[in-house]
């Protein structure tokens, strides 16, 4: 059913979203950054494992900028380019704070079931 | 948000954006070959990342518009054939309650439900909206059922300005009209006491349609003085445009009851109209004149025996003249709307399940049932747009026609304009039913299986549920376009008959004209004879003139008089059963000018003056009718019971009275005095010329201006037009009635063909079976069109019996065909017949043309 179909891939997508754009709010807490810049930052931080694709980056910009998260501006970079230049806002930083939060309570929550401590008794 | 003024703003920033990551990668990376092909696809990043961007309602309405105008582009066919059907449904639509609502427009004068219109009936005698006699007038006055009864009579008066004099109506009325309809003078000022005192000065007060017409709508006309019928007359007023119409343009003059008549409650001569009383309903009145009207009947009863008094709303008597037309007329236009409906329901189902498919593409990659509906429904809202805005032509076309017709009944032609409500309407009405209709493939997308689907395509389940409904529709349209054709053509033989059917004269190359003499001027009978005397004798020397002659009332015109036939050697029969004949006036040589033949006896001649013998001429009707087994020549006959009697000196050739006299008060006596025995103030002059009658009616003009400049000539037209006026009703309904059956067979033929050709669509594989096991062309030509004439067939079925039920309302304008002629059914039914026979012939052919190779593989 075409609705189904659509929910499964609405789902996979909200998935990658969320962490995705979390790892955006976070790489901007550095100072504002372009969108390759930040490409570049995702990767060397998380050492070269986390490519992201420009095809996921973007619209995850231009959506975190819809809903108020970030704003743009373009600014001349330091190798005197102009680029867009996004920073956090203020609910930007409350978001990540939230969305922090919660990873931290997911991965303790899977850490749990994949390692769990064996009480000996 | 924003609009879609800065989404051209918005691409370009983000062109921008990637050109600058392009560059820094390139920069990096070192080639642009590499930074290409490390960002990706361009195209699709941009892509997703401006439907990020959300879009604004405006956008998207805009958006699916474009959408909708390419995809009506790419279907030229089914897209013209719509609009052109929405034009030509609603622009008659339009056109024909446009009409109505000028014919029927309510009186816009205070409180109108108030205002009254009172007359005498006479259920005994068959009286209906009879005038009122001045004492009878007097005592509904009197009865305090009326704050204001106002009498009226109606004749027409020779208005002369400086020196032209013209025929204008006239309107005599007593001082209470204008408050009772309580609308006054615009300009200068109402009729007051004083003007009806003995010795006042003549006072005329203009109506708005005169004031315009004559007067060239100039302000400065108060206290312009004027000669009417002979008399100078000071104008003191201008009425405005609210002020009911009675008669046509008319000028309003006091009325003062002759002397002799206010005590004659048989002569019943004027219109009464009055205001109920507060408090007084309706209802009411009706009860408390009944009671005047027994107390009457038993204090007079040779006059007033069976007599009670009518009253109506004065809205109601204007509009009834106007019903029985656009009764017609609205139906027979609601019909094509109809069809045209069912046209545009049916292409537009077909078009739906031939767009299933790629209903289910856009719903698999995403696409909501709703963003799918929004999607059809604004396909149809500019398919309507499209259709009411090329129906304004049409519409405007048919009422420009329609009100060069100038008829009685629809009064205020200037009236008549597009009523853009009615188009508002009509749109809407066309609209709903596409978005009814258009629905329908969007709601079978929600329960589709994709997979099915973008199988073979056309072997969904909504195929043949829409194959009946269209089936269903086309039944529909031609059982309606069968109705029409019947009253077209019911219509069309009526015509015919008036028109070809011989009069009893020759009409070619007779000229005639109007000469009313006030009653001021030539009171004495003896010189209204002498008056127009003279002016024949003078038009007779003219060289162009072969014959001259003149007659009261000229046959086929909606005026007659009539009088009652008794015979001195017969028995007295009772008042009911008193034989009623047409009487004329003649003067000169009438017979001879109108070429109508002497059967025995003689002619008038103007020796017959009103010191011999009373002399008449009848016609054959009458003679057969009357003296059945003998000669009518000789013998004598009476018209009213004082009257010296009349000897008959000669029997002509019958006239045809007109169409008005013959269906109300079927076929009558007629008989032919003359002029110098039974003078009359107003005749028609009818002049036979030699050849251009035209020029001769100018001289004719110039001839009575010089016998007397105060009465003026109107009405001149040639006998012809005379003819052809009288046939004016039958005229318009039938060219509108012809104009929607052929509208209807077209659409109802574009239905078939839709319907047999998407048809023929579906079954293609099976013809492909079929001729590659060995059918002839022939054949497969014989089974889609038997499919199609089933379905015609049902149509002609249903559409017979309705049409016998219907047709019934056009009884009163059919002559010499009944509304039930067997034979203009069937050539009606035979009609429509071949039409869908046509329509199926073309899918019918393709369907042979169809090749059983590539039928048969999957398409």
């Amino acid at each position: 059913m075409p609705t189904a179909m659509a929910n499964r891939y609405q789902d996979r997508i909200e998935l990658l979203q969320g962490t995705l754009d979390m790892l955006v709010l976070q790489t901007l807490q550095w100072g504002p950054q372009h969108g390759y810049g930040i490409g570049a930052a995702i990767r060397a931080k998380s050492g070269e494992l986390l490519k992201v694709e420009t095809g996921s980056l973007y619209p995850a910009l231009h959506r975190l900028e819809r809903q108020g998260w970030v704003k743009s501006e373009w600014k001349l970079s330091e190798a005197g380019q102009r680029a867009k230049y996004y920073r956090l806002t203020l609910a930007g930083k409350k978001q990540l704070a939230s969305e922090a939060d919660r990873w931290s309570q997911l991965t303790r929550a899977i850490a749990g079931i994949m390692s769990p401590t064996v009480e000996e008794s | 948000m924003a609009g879609w003024m800065g989404r051209k703003q918005r691409n370009h920033d983000l062109d921008d954006e990637i050109a600058a990551h392009m560059a820094m990668a390139e920069r990096d990376l070192g080639s642009r070959a590499a930074a290409r092909r490390d960002f990706g696809n361009e195209a699709l990043v941009k892509e997703v990342t401006r439907s990020m961007w959300g879009f604004g309602s405006v956008e998207r309405l805009w958006q699916d518009l474009r959408y909708g105008a390419r995809s009506l582009r790419k279907s030229p066919g089914f897209t013209a054939v719509v609009v052109l059907t929405l034009a030509l449904g609603i622009g008659a639509n339009s056109a024909i309650y446009s009409v109505m609502r000028a014919a029927l427009a309510p009186l816009r004068i205070p409180q109108a439900e108030r205002v009254v219109m009172v007359s005498s009936a006479n259920a005994q005698r068959g009286w209906h909206q009879f005038p009122v006699s001045i004492p009878d007038y007097r005592d509904w006055q009197a009865s305090g059922v009326f704050s204001g009864l106002a009498a009226f009579d109606d004749t027409n008066r020779n208005l002369r300005l400086n020196d032209r004099a013209e025929r204008v109506s006239g309107v005599r009325v007593t001082r209470e009209l204008f408050d009772s309809i309580g609308v006054h003078a615009r300009l200068g000022r109402d009729l007051t006491a004083a003007d009806y005192q003995a010795a006042a000065e003549p006072v005329a007060i203009l109506s708005d349609g005169l004031w315009r017409a004559r007067f060239g709508a100039d302000p400065t006309v108060i206290n312009r003085r004027v000669v009417i019928d002979g008399a100078p007359s000071t104008i003191v007023g201008v009425l405005p445009r609210e002020f009911p119409k009675i008669g046509k343009d008319p000028l309003y003059t006091p009325l003062v009851f002759p002397v002799d008549q206010i005590s004659d409650r048989g002569t019943r001569h004027f219109g009464v109209v009055g205001r109920l009383a507060d408090g007084v309903s309706l209802e009411a009145a009706r009860a408390r004149l009944k009671d005047v009207s027994i107390r009457l009947e038993k204090q007079a009863p040779a006059s007033n025996t069976g007599l009670r008094a009518e009253v109506d709303l004065l809205e109601d008597a204007y509009q009834q003249d106007a019903r029985a037309i656009t009764t017609v007329l609205v139906g027979a236009v609601g019909f094509v709307l109809l069809i045209a409906c069912a046209n545009i329901a049916s292409l537009v189902l077909a078009r739906g399940s031939a767009r299933t498919r790629e209903m289910t593409i856009r719903a698999a990659l995403g696409a909501g049932g709703w963003r799918l509906a929004r999607q059809l429904l604004t396909e149809n809202l500019l398919l309507a747009l499209l259709g009411g805005a090329a129906a304004i032509a049409p519409a405007w076309g048919a009422i420009q026609f329609i009100a060069g017709f100038k008829m009685e009944e629809l009064p205020n032609p200037e009236n008549i304009v597009l009523d853009w409500r009615v188009l508002v309407f009509n749109l809407v009405l066309s609209l709903m039913t596409g978005i009814l209709v258009g629905l329908a493939p969007a709601w079978q997308v929600r329960r589709l299986r994709v997979a099915d689907s973008l199988k073979a395509a056309g072997r969904s389940l909504s195929g043949s549920l829409h194959q009946r409904l269209r089936s269903g529709l086309v039944i529909a349209e031609i059982a309606l376009t069968l109705v029409l054709l019947v009253g077209a053509g019911l219509m069309i033989r009526t015509f015919m008959r008036l028109r070809a059917s011989y009069p009893g004269y020759q009409a070619a190359n007779v000229i005639t004209m109007r000469v009313a003499l006030a009653d001021r001027q030539y009171g004495d009978p003896q010189h209204q004879a002498a008056f127009f005397a003279e002016v024949l004798n003078r038009v007779r020397a003219l060289s162009a003139v072969t014959n001259a002659a003149a007659i009261d009332e000229l046959p086929g015109t909606d005026t007659i008089h009539a009088t009652g036939l008794r015979f001195p050697d017969r028995p007295e029969v009772r008042p009911e059963d008193v034989p009623l004949a047409l009487t004329n006036s003649v003067s000169g040589a009438y017979f001879e000018a109108m070429r109508i033949p002497l059967l025995r006896g003689r002619y008038l001649t103007d020796a017959n003056v009103q010191s011999k013998p009373q002399v008449a001429v009848i016609d054959d009707w009458t003679a057969k009718r009357h003296w059945p087994n003998q000669d009518p020549v000789g013998r004598f006959f009476k018209t009213g019971g004082a009257t010296p009697p009349v000897q008959v000196v000669g029997i002509v050739g019958n006239v045809d009275p007109g169409i008005v006299v013959t269906v109300l008060k079927g076929r009558m006596a007629q008989v032919y005095f003359p002029a110098a025995q039974r003078p009359r103030p107003a005749m028609a002059l009818v002049v036979r010329t030699a050849a251009d009658p035209a020029a001769a009616g100018v001289a004719v003009g110039d001839i009575v201006r010089q016998v007397d400049r105060d009465q003026p000539v109107f009405e001149v037209r040639t006998m012809d037009a005379v003819r052809a006026a009288s046939s004016a009703p039958q005229q318009l309904t039938t060219f509108l009635l012809g104009g929607f059956a052929v509208v209807a067979l077209l659409l109802a033929v574009i239905g078939i063909y839709g319907v047999v050709a998407y048809s023929v669509g579906r079954r293609t594989r099976e013809f492909g079976i079929r001729m590659s096991l060995g059918a002839q062309p022939g054949d497969v030509i014989t089974l889609v069109v038997r499919g199609g004439l089933r379905l015609t067939a049902l149509g002609i079925i249903l559409g017979l019996s309705g049409a016998v039920g219907l047709t019934r309302l056009l009884d009163s304008l059919l002559y010499g065909v009944k509304a039930t002629d067997p034979g203009t059914f069937g050539v009606a039914a035979a009609v429509l017949g071949s039409a869908a026979l046509i329509a199926g012939w073309a899918p019918a052919r393709r369907a042979t043309r169809i090749d059983p190779v590539i039928a048969l593989k999957d398409e």
